[in-house]
């Protein structure tokens, strides 16, 4: 069936609705003619079976050009849709380039102040051991808590 | 009568037609999918307060580098969702 789809997507549209068209008109005459036909003696004989075709020919035809016209709302709405779809997934990298940099801007400044941090405890490091000595308990209470087990 | 309803019914299917459309699910930045690391612990037998100043101090840093990942993820999910939602 893709197959078939694919064959009519390489025939150009302008030529499709011509195609489409003559078929119609083709069931129009059939219908007509099998309607005026009974009314011409030597024609006559052959209403009978105009009739049925040109009223297949015109329901196909009525069929192919209604499908044509959905086919290319269709296509005109995938369009858009790709179109969306392309806008969103740029804007999308964009906002992740932008998160990207505020989170690296951020962490860059964290590390920089545990940094300044460091050098401080360092410098005042003498200061602080020599006025006060810790108990193993906290420092177990705080290994408790840090690792988040009973 | 009843030909005239099964060629309207088949002329309406000749209106059938599917749309797949979809978008590629957003990727997130690299830095963002890296887990929060344990926070550090005091080496055991010590007394000495810079050596706890020092590891709490650095579980602060931790602490604050994960909530700006956590804060990062809340944007990304909330401007993704707002663009996602927009192509509807």
């Amino acid at each position: 069936m893709e197959q078939f789809q694919w064959m009519f997507s390489i025939i150009p549209d302008a030529i499709l609705n011509w195609v489409y068209w003559g078929i119609i008109a083709v069931g129009l005459t059939g219908v007509v003619a099998g309607w005026l036909g009974q009314w011409i003696p030597v024609y006559g004989k052959y209403t009978g079976i105009l009739k049925p075709i040109g009223i297949a020919v015109l329901v196909l035809g009525v069929w192919l050009r209604g499908g044509y016209d959905t086919e290319l709302a269709w296509r005109a709405k995938v369009a858009e849709a790709e179109a969306k779809v392309v806008a969103a997934e740029a804007k999308s990298k964009e906002t992740n380039t932008v998160i990207q940099t505020q989170y690296r801007d951020k962490v860059k400044t964290v590390k920089e102040i545990q940094i300044v941090v460091q050098e401080r405890i360092v410098k005042e490091a003498a200061k602080m051991d020599a006025e006060c000595k810790v108990d193993p308990e906290a420092i177990s209470i705080l290994n408790q808590a840090a690792g988040g087990k009973k | 009568m009843k030909y005239i309803i099964i060629a309207l019914i088949l002329c309406l299917t000749g209106c059938a037609s599917t749309v797949p459309v979809t978008m590629n699910f957003p990727q997130v930045p690299e830095e963002l999918k890296t887990a929060c690391p344990d926070l550090k612990t005091i080496p055991e037998g010590t007394t000495k307060l810079s050596e706890v100043v020092s590891s709490v101090s650095e579980n602060y840093g931790q602490y604050q580098e994960c909530k700006i990942k956590i804060d990062a993820w809340t944007q990304w999910y909330n401007s993704q969702k707002k663009i996602f939602e927009s192509i509807k």
